[in-house]
């Protein structure tokens, strides 16, 4: 039991301390540096809340991180709805080539955010090929100027970025949910819908938010697409932060931004955890059932 | 219903992959514009982006980032891996947490969070600082492959040799380290694609020496060509093949 015990910490000891010292220990740096201010080129240790004040009386910032959460959200929201049929469909219809869809799924995703990037704004640019296909096969007579650069462009190309971390969590969801109680279902008269709305979404709502979760955490944190896709609507939280750290030059007030995201989403994570456990769908998930 | 069903997965399939058709086509169009209609087969562009120094340099310094990225997040992740899928522990979930953490951070706060630590410890921006980073990020994956082969596999044989007396570090290397060889190769595969195709964190802690990604991202904001298409390609094909290469390993182990 005591080899047992040694080779446990051998395991986990290395991996604890990478993340701790190369991840947690700089975010708590950063949350010092968000209580010092620059003084003509110098950074001034000296500790007060000033730039917290200047976040939170800010218009400007306080937008944009409504902003990041709105965008996070409806993001979130389109993916669940564009990836729930496909998990059912992946979980309950195929049989043998279960991982091939899996697979074929991601590969989007391993061929790195820029090179995505670059093949929607090839697709969507004014002089692009959506519109110059259109143009030419005659639907349209103008190009359509708002598909690139646009918040809908934005919306478009985050929602295909993150739609497989949705899927694969629905997949799970949808994988752990018991055959025979759509049998049940339908041998105790329920129609599809009743089926739909009473077994299958109910049992399901765990893999929605764990997908959801993921998806609004990584479009929070996504720089690229706004600022590449966006165009003048690009401007974000998180670019407002590296400008801080870059041209700018206010490193204690670029961390105290930071901060406030970090902490918005965790506090908004939270209370959804716990807005969900008081629902008796949620109660019963917790208690097993 | 079921045909409806069938036809919406096949939409949602198309929509994941018109880009990347979209870039093949075009990287064989004989235009120099990006747009319809089509005016005839050419190779030109590939040779082009093929014949490029400035490219070959930033694909040599990807591979420099990408290699030790890979072999460290494989490493790491087989250790947490092994602790997730062979042990009994208190704070397991803590322990998931922690592994997906780095992960979920966005990329330019870790990114701007390591530039403070660097300036405090008065290091310069280098290779090594982008390998940290990237290790980091790219850990939850290789910890999920590897878990994933682990699982799969009787861990009956462990207690059968550890029955017949061979002590722990015997396991791993006689018995563990066999068995899960292919999830290691799976890994560092996916961990390599990760690697070689990150963006932000590079752009923010590599110095002076620039990979493949960072050339890239310049040209593209400046000028889209459609060498940009082809060399696009060529690094959709290598990830892509690396990525089914790793897959059919990770199935075979069973």
């Amino acid at each position: 039991m005591e080899s047992q015990k040694a080779a446990l910490t051998l395991l986990v000891a290395p991996v604890v301390g990478v993340v701790a010292v190369f991840c947690l220990a700089p975010l708590a740096v950063l949350f010092c540096y968000s209580f010092f201010h620059v003084e003509f080129v110098e950074i001034a240790k000296q500790p007060s809340i000033g730039n917290y004040v200047k976040v939170a009386e800010s218009e400007t910032y306080r937008w944009l991180i409504a902003k990041a959460v709105g965008t996070g959200l409806s993001v979130a929201a389109i993916a669940g709805v564009i990836g729930y049929p496909v998990a059912f469909f992946i979980a309950k219809r195929v049989v043998l080539l279960k991982s091939v869809f899996l697979t074929a799924l991601l590969i989007p995703l391993y061929t790195g955010d820029l090179v995505r990037i670059f093949a929607w704004r090839v697709v969507l640019g004014a002089e692009g090929v959506l519109n110059s296909f259109l143009l030419w096969t005659g639907v349209i007579s103008e190009p359509i100027q708002a598909l690139l650069f646009s918040t809908t462009a934005t919306l478009i190309v985050l929602t295909y970025n993150y739609l497989p971390f949705m899927v694969l969590g629905l997949w799970l969801a949808f994988e752990s949910l018991d055959d025979r109680l759509l049998e049940a279902a339908a041998d105790l008269g329920a129609g599809r819908w009743a089926t739909i709305r009473r077994v299958i979404l109910p049992r399901t709502t765990p893999g929605l938010l764990a997908g959801g979760l993921m998806v609004f955490i990584l479009v929070i944190g996504d720089y690229l697409t706004p600022q590449l896709i966006g165009g003048s609507s690009g401007v974000t939280v998180i670019s407002a932060v590296n400008d801080l750290f870059g041209t700018a030059f206010d490193w204690p007030l670029g961390s105290a931004i930071a901060w406030s995201l970090l902490a918005t989403m965790v506090a908004l994570i939270i209370a959804a955890g716990l807005l969900f456990s008081r629902t008796r769908l949620g109660r019963s998930i917790i208690s097993g059932g | 219903m079921e045909r409806l069903l069938k036809g919406y997965v096949g939409l949602v399939y198309a929509f994941m992959y018109l880009p990347i058709l979209v870039v093949a086509v075009f990287s064989f169009n004989a235009s120099d514009m990006i747009a319809f209609p089509l005016s005839g087969f050419t190779l030109d562009w590939y040779a082009k982006a093929l014949s490029d120094t400035r490219l070959l340099t930033g694909f040599g310094t990807s591979l420099l980032v990408a290699v030790p990225t890979a072999i460290a997040a494989t490493a790491l992740g087989a250790a947490a891996a092994l602790a997730l899928t062979r042990y009994r522990f208190k704070r397991k979930y803590l322990f998931l947490a922690l592994l997906v953490v780095p992960f979920f951070i966005p990329r330019i706060i870790l990114a701007v969070s390591h530039l403070i630590v660097m300036s405090e410890v008065g290091l310069e921006r280098n290779l090594v600082t982008v390998i940290i980073a990237q290790t980091l990020i790219i850990l939850p994956f290789t910890v999920m492959v590897i878990a994933s082969v682990l699982i799969r596999l009787d861990s009956r044989v462990e207690e059968a040799a550890a029955d017949l007396g061979a002590t722990g570090w015997q396991i791993f290397r006689r018995v563990q380290l066999p068995l899960m060889r292919n999830g290691l190769i799976a890994a560092s595969f996916i961990a390599f694609v990760l690697s070689s195709s990150e963006y932000v964190l590079t752009n923010f802690v590599s110095g002076r020496s620039q990979p493949l990604s960072i050339l890239v991202a310049s040209d593209f904001r400046f000028n889209l060509s459609p060498a940009l298409d082809a060399l696009a390609m060529l690094i959709v094909l290598f990830n892509v093949a690396i990525v089914v290469v790793s897959e059919a390993v990770r199935m075979r182990s069973k």
